[in-house]
């Protein structure tokens, strides 16, 4: 078993990686790092996003000879289009993952395989939605909750019904600015036709709808999923687990949960702790049935249940190549189609379970919602069956482990700075006030919340955790989620021992609050937490967000999804630092755009940058310009 | 202006002044002039904490004052104002020691105390433990009145809060007559806010002393502070920039700071708290420092708490006395069949004290009967000997003495607030009832003030006490099969344990093996757990597997071997606490002890406090032992040496204290009559050679014994 370390090195998780790379070379296998060398140098045009293949004429690629396409579309078109597709693509993945949760939450019986297991919440959701509660049984909220849930996405008339979260003078900016998202499916549809050959090249009105889809994600589809998420499997409260690749257990059968839905992990979860299965378990020679999760399914099932977090997106095959994995199972988003021919290399079952996440080489267990507990306990069964499969001179798993406390939900947060109020001085309860005393005072100077993927572009992880060693170390604390949460967690800094690298201030904060630096607050769709945190301290402290110090940053992300949730978060008025360029590079007008001019709309705008250390700094100036701006 | 700006202009200001007076009083007297603060050995406490420099002349302060500076950082992160403000206290007491650098008692004349001398900070130690005192608040005024300043101060007083009062709420509450001093814990420390330098002084020593904190180690001395003493500040408007960095040193020290002003002031959870209800302010500091007060609700006229301790009723404020010297006395503990009591009964047979002239000396005889399935006929002396401090909690009742010769005195102000017999029952009973719950399920009082009566009790009573000593003297190290282990002061002194044996008590001087083995009764998972004696490996040293096992995994690793009966060999750590401390005199290979009271010099050159540093926080120093009074009359101090035939000088008020059983103790090792004859005292010499000519004189046994080294 791997001992805990209280901090972890990216060199001492590359030198871990190395070592699983040997055993790929030994197997034959491929991997991520070989293929990243295979598709250097990448298209330059795709790139600059000046790549145009939306219609047959083409594809036409922009150059200093030939300006335009064929259609006679401009480089700033083509980018334009290009961005808006980008994004509704996030946005519509993000989006569906809420529908299907809210698919679930329709579906939850007393006795089924899915329970109302937050009512509290439940019933906030639907007084907020005015559906009666009063006498009634709550799985008939839950179930009406459920249909105007599914009817955002569809409805004909209207906006997104979250949006009232937000304080009212960023509502009325978003009026203001035309980007108040409508029905979800409309803004993905709209996006998708705007950008139909021969509709929108106007690079201004390309990125208000993407800024619009965006919206329509993180004040629609990826709040549903994050509330109807709490209101199924418990709003999340903070649970230590453990992290990195030395979680896997040598003498267990190791289940691997992947991607980012919780319906299926929470089953498997479930049955892998069945005492009939575990006793099977050890007729297979195991001690014992060991789950553990890679990207955000793992930061789902972290932060209910404190199942161990094995990696991020570019660990999802450092897992297989421990040898000791006896099934990947995943649902849908980030999932290498790599892991099948990669688990051939090895005893390992790959098994998909969403027709929505179909793959070559995998062992396909189609995932009802009606027979989720069946379908769970098959799949735990299949690896049981397969553990005496393994090779045991394949296996090496890597000591490398550390702890995290995770599970900072904003109800989870409040309920912290509950602690450190003074009844009598302090007469209300469950605000962000103590958190803006703090800022305001300057023990705080301000937050950043980091999010995002893993990209082959940035050496993996090394943005996200110096970014927030540099971040703490200047008394800024950090919320995470998604793939940069489990960066933060595989190098010890979800611990509360990360005091230790803070700031006076902010050790001072952990230490009377009893938190770590960095605050975990989920999976991807849970950037939607951040917007209610940010909209909650906005409203309490009075202003309007894009006053407060506090700034986005996602340094290594790759995919749709995250550009999506950088066109909410700037239209929500946070200031978003990327460290990887968006593809807009060769269409200046879109940059300025983005990077300039959308702060007149919003009040926020993007910033990329890929050095690091300068990302770093530009984000600590800027929460200072906010605090002088504020006279604090 | 931000919070930052302020406290950098108030450390600058702090600066400045101590910059000024040390370059006043180094013109005067030179940079080779001597600076050294009075009874204490740790130097200049704060500088020598926070920096690691043992300051003993005026230009080692310079040098010092230019570290602190240096410590003063200006940007704006938390670093700077935490460390500004900690070089801002330092530069208080770099004020205040100017004052010391000129005349040893500055503060002689005054309504001030200044300086704490290390006895004091010491003598907090058991109190601080047994959370009698529950934390500290320092309250820079003026209040908004006099009526409020006084009111906050008795409030913190009956709550058992240690008071320190800075600046214009001396005058308030002096004013209005109110009693101040370290024995009431209430201390006027100074007229200005550099007086802070000496809590803050206070409060480094108490981390040196009981925590064995590494001087120079400033982070070590923020964790124990911070997590072991429960300090606040009360800091009343207008506050100025000045006081606002002190507050940012004593945020940074775990101590949060409550305040009325709202004039540029931000609020921090928890640690600066802004609340304009200064009614509010303690149940507010209470709540900020998560102090919880343990409240027995005792029901009688006056107040109940540990601050009144230390009160002294003087003849004249005096309404009654019962005195076992000079009439019939007796307080007694008799355990009963559960039939026989009626649970809180509390009875009175004869007068009461209405009956009774101002000034008169009456008779009294208390017996407190208790009954429980767990309750032990040795538990009644433990419970007697309690009744001292519950007594003396009451507001305007001084008890000194135990058994039949006890002297209680009650205030004239008390009786007129309606104090009489049967509250004397009242206390006896909540007290009793709470504290051992374990093993008293009833109890009922009778109260006896028949002179006759009282005179028949007496005699019962002191039958019974000669049976309990009979059974005392029975008990011996090699007569019992279990040890115990004391470890309540981890608290405060983390790796300390204390190996409590029937003939060597805790060196608090406050648990004896009766106490440890009724506390374990009480709590079978408290501090007193049970030390097998199974595995002896050396009779003599007092070496035993068992205990090596105990104290390793009491002081979580940090000790590995301790031995009972030597001071040589592995001896017996101290938390800090200790009533006595003994160190080895080379010339004689005797031993010199000086108990905490005694101020003086001893023929080491060391005074207590010098000795003392040597040793506690739990660490091992051969040659140098903390212990408890009774202890130096027992067979087993020091055996492995040869026992107390070392002992060569003792302070002389302390031996006349022990003279009796230490006689004894020689008589029977020794055969020598009146050994105390041959110790020397202070009024002998306080010179080590005279020392050895007097030890020759008197043909003292340790001349003829081994060599220690």
């Amino acid at each position: 078993m791997a001992t805990n370390n209280t901090f972890i090195t990216v060199e001492q998780m590359e030198a871990a990686t190395d070592a699983l790379l040997e055993t790929a070379k030994a197997v034959g296998a491929d991997t991520w790092q070989q293929r990243v060398k295979n598709q250097t140098p990448h298209c330059k045009f795709g790139e600059e996003g000046i790549c145009c293949r939306i219609c047959t004429m083409g594809p036409c690629r922009i150059t200093p000879k030939s300006p335009r396409g064929i259609c006679g579309c401009d480089a700033n078109g083509i980018v334009g289009r290009n961005y808006l597709r980008f994004t509704a693509g996030g946005a519509a993945t993000h989006s569906d993952h809420g529908r299907n949760i809210a698919h679930t939450l329709y579906l939850a019986k007393p006795d089924g395989n899915y329970q109302v297991k937050d009512p509290e919440k439940l019933i906030r959701i639907a007084k907020e939605w005015d559906v009666p509660t009063e006498g009634r049984d709550i799985y008939d909220v839950a179930h009406e909750v459920a249909e105007i849930g599914l009817m955002e996405y569809g409805k004909p008339f209207g906006i997104q019904r979250f949006l009232k979260r937000a304080p009212e003078v960023r509502q009325k900016v978003w009026h203001d600015a035309q980007i108040e998202p409508r029905a979800i499916d409309r803004e993905v549809s709209q996006s998708m036709h705007m950008t139909h050959m021969g509709c929108s090249s106007l690079p201004e009105a390309l990125v208000r709808q993407s800024l619009r889809a965006g919206l329509s994600d993180g004040w629609g589809g990826s709040m549903m999923g994050t509330e109807m998420s709490d209101v199924l499997f418990g709003t999340p409260k903070p649970v230590d687990t453990t992290a990195n690749i030395g979680v896997m257990e040598k003498d267990m059968v190791n289940i691997i949960v992947h991607g980012h839905d919780p319906s299926l992990s929470e089953m498997v979860v479930f049955y892998a702790q069945d005492p009939e299965l575990i006793a099977y378990a050890k007729t297979k020679g195991a001690k014992g049935i060991n789950v553990a999760g890679v990207c955000c399914t793992s930061n789902e099932v972290a932060m209910r249940h404190g199942i161990p977090m094995a990696g991020n997106f570019l660990s999802q095959e450092n897992v297989v190549l421990t040898g000791a994995c006896e099934a990947i199972v995943v649902d849908v988003q980030c999932i290498f189609p790599a892991l099948g021919p990669l688990s051939k290399c090895f005893h390992t079952k790959f098994i998909t379970t969403s027709p929505i996440a179909r793959m070559p080489d995998s062992d396909f267990i189609e995932f009802h919602e009606e027979t989720a507990g069946e379908n769970a306990k098959k799949i735990v069964k299949m690896a049981i069956d397969n553990f005496e499969n393994r090779n045991p001179d394949l296996v090496n798993i890597p000591n490398l482990k550390t702890t995290a406390t995770v599970g900072y939900s904003t109800e989870a947060i409040k309920k912290c700075l509950d602690g450190v109020t003074n009844s009598h001085v302090d007469t209300e309860l469950g605000t962000t006030k103590p958190l803006i005393d703090c800022v305001k005072a300057g023990i705080l100077r301000g937050a950043v919340a980091m999010v995002g993927c893993n990209n082959p572009k940035v050496r993996p992880d090394t943005a996200h955790i110096e970014l927030m060693k540099k971040l703490i170390a200047n008394d800024i604390i950090v919320i995470v989620s998604g793939c940069s949460a489990q960066a933060a967690a595989k190098a010890g800094l979800l611990s509360k021992e990360a005091k230790e690298l803070c700031g006076e201030g902010l050790k001072r904060v952990c230490e009377l609050v009893d938190i770590p630096p960095i605050l975990h607050m989920g999976s991807c769709v849970d950037i939607s937490r951040m917007m209610i945190l940010a909209a909650d301290i906005a409203k309490d402290w009075g202003i309007d967000i894009p006053q407060v110090p506090v700034v986005g940053c996602a340094p290594e992300y790759m995919s749709e999804k995250a550009i999506s949730i950088g066109n909410y978060v700037v239209a929500t008025g946070i200031d978003t630092y990327l460290g990887v360029d968006p593809y807009t590079k060769g269409g200046p007008e879109v940059v300025k755009l983005l990077q300039g001019e959308i702060e007149n709309w919003v009040g926020a705008k993007f910033i990329v940058d890929t050095d690091i250390e300068a990302l770093g700094d530009k984000m600590i100036a800027d929460i200072e310009k906010k605090r002088a701006a504020l006279g604090i | 202006m931000g919070l930052f700006d302020r406290v950098f202009r108030g450390s600058d200001e702090m600066y400045f002044k101590a910059e000024s007076e040390l370059n006043q009083v180094i013109a005067e007297l030179g940079e080779d002039a001597p600076m050294t603060m009075p009874d204490t050995a740790y130097f200049l406490a704060c500088i020598y904490a926070y920096l690691g420099k043992k300051v003993t002349k005026l230009g080692e302060l310079k040098e010092a004052l230019g570290e602190l500076r240096a410590m003063m950082g200006r940007d704006y992160h938390t670093k700077a104002i935490f460390d500004s403000g900690i070089a801002t206290a330092c530069c208080a007491e770099v004020i205040e020691a100017c004052k010391y650098a000129r005349t040893p008692n500055p503060y002689e004349g005054t309504q001030y105390h200044g300086h704490f001398a290390d006895a004091e900070v010491r003598e907090l130690g058991v109190p601080l433990v047994t959370r009698d005192i529950p934390g500290f608040v320092v309250m820079i005024g003026p209040a908004p009145s006099v009526e409020e300043a006084v009111e906050t101060v008795k409030g913190y007083q009956s709550r058992g809060i240690f008071v320190f009062l800075i600046g214009g709420i001396i005058d308030q509450v002096h004013s209005a007559g109110m009693a101040t001093g370290f024995k009431v814990r209430v201390v006027p420390v100074g007229a200005d806010i550099w007086s802070v330098g000496h809590v803050i002084s206070l409060v480094t020593r108490a981390t040196m002393i009981f925590g064995a904190t590494e001087p120079g180690d400033a982070d070590a001395f923020h964790r124990y502070t911070f997590d072991r003493i429960f300090a606040f500040v009360n800091a009343y408007a207008p506050v100025t920039d000045i006081v606002v960095a002190c507050g940012a040193g004593a945020i940074k020290m775990g101590f949060p700071v409550i305040t009325n002003d709202t004039d540029d002031m931000w609020a921090v959870p928890k640690s600066l708290i802004i609340n304009t209800n200064t009614k509010d302010w303690i149940e507010t500091s209470l709540e900020a420092r998560d102090i919880k007060i343990k409240i027995t609700n005792i029901d009688i006229p006056v107040s109940f708490s540990s601050a009144f301790e230390g009160e002294i009723i003087r003849r004249k404020d005096m309404q009654i006395e019962m005195d076992g010297s000079r009439v019939d006395c007796l307080e007694l503990v008799q355990t009963k069949e559960a039939h026989d009591i009626e649970d809180h009964s509390i009875t009175l047979e004869g007068p009461d004290f209405d009956a009774f002239e101002f000034g008169s000396k009456i008779p009294i005889a208390y017996v407190v009967e208790v009954a429980g399935k767990n309750m032990q006929t040795d538990f009644e002396g433990v419970m007697e000997r309690k009744f001292h401090s519950y007594l003396n909690c009451i507001e305007g009742v001084m008890h000194t003495g135990q058994r039949d010769m006890i002297r209680i005195r009650v205030s004239k102000a008390s009786y007129d607030a309606g104090f009489r017999a049967k509250h004397i029952g009242e206390v006896l009973y909540a007290k009793i009832k709470s504290e051992f719950e374990a093993v008293v399920d009833k109890c009922q009082v009778k109260i006896y003030t028949e002179p006759e009566k009282v005179k028949e009790l007496r005699e019962m009573g002191n039958a019974i006490f000669d049976k309990r000593d009979e059974r005392l003297r029975t008990l011996t190290d090699e007569s019992v099969d279990v040890f115990y282990t004391c470890i309540m002061c981890q608290a405060f002194s983390p790796s300390h344990v204390c190996i409590v044996t029937p003939e060597r008590l805790g060196l608090c001087g406050a648990v004896s093996w009766l106490d440890a083995k009724a506390t374990n009764e009480l709590d079978p998972q408290g501090p007193c757990q049970i030390v097998p004696k199974t595995r002896m490996i050396d009779e003599r040293l007092g070496r035993y597997e068992d205990v090596d096992e105990a104290v390793n995994k009491y002081s979580h690793g940090a000790l590995e071997h301790v031995t009972l009966y030597s001071i040589m060999e592995d001896p017996m750590t101290s938390c800090g606490c200790f009533e006595c401390i003994c160190g080895i005199e080379p010339m004689s290979n005797g031993v010199v002890i000086v108990n905490r009271e005694h101020t003086g010099m001893t023929p080491l050159g060391m005074s207590f406090s010098e000795m003392a540093s040597m040793t506690g926080g739990g660490v091992q120093t051969p040659g140098f032992m903390g212990h408890g009074k009774h202890f130096i009359s027992s067979k087993k101090f020091m055996k492995a040496e040869g026992g107390p035939g070392r002992i060569v000088w003792l302070p002389k008020a302390l031996k006349d204290q022990i003279a009796e059983h230490l006689n004894e103790t020689a008589k029977e090792l020794y055969g020598i009559d009146n050994f105390t004859d041959m110790i020397a005292d202070e009024t002998v010499t306080e010179d080590m050679e005279e020392l050895y000519t007097f030890l020759t004189e008197h043909n003292h046994p340790v001349l003829s014994m081994e060599p220690l080294m």
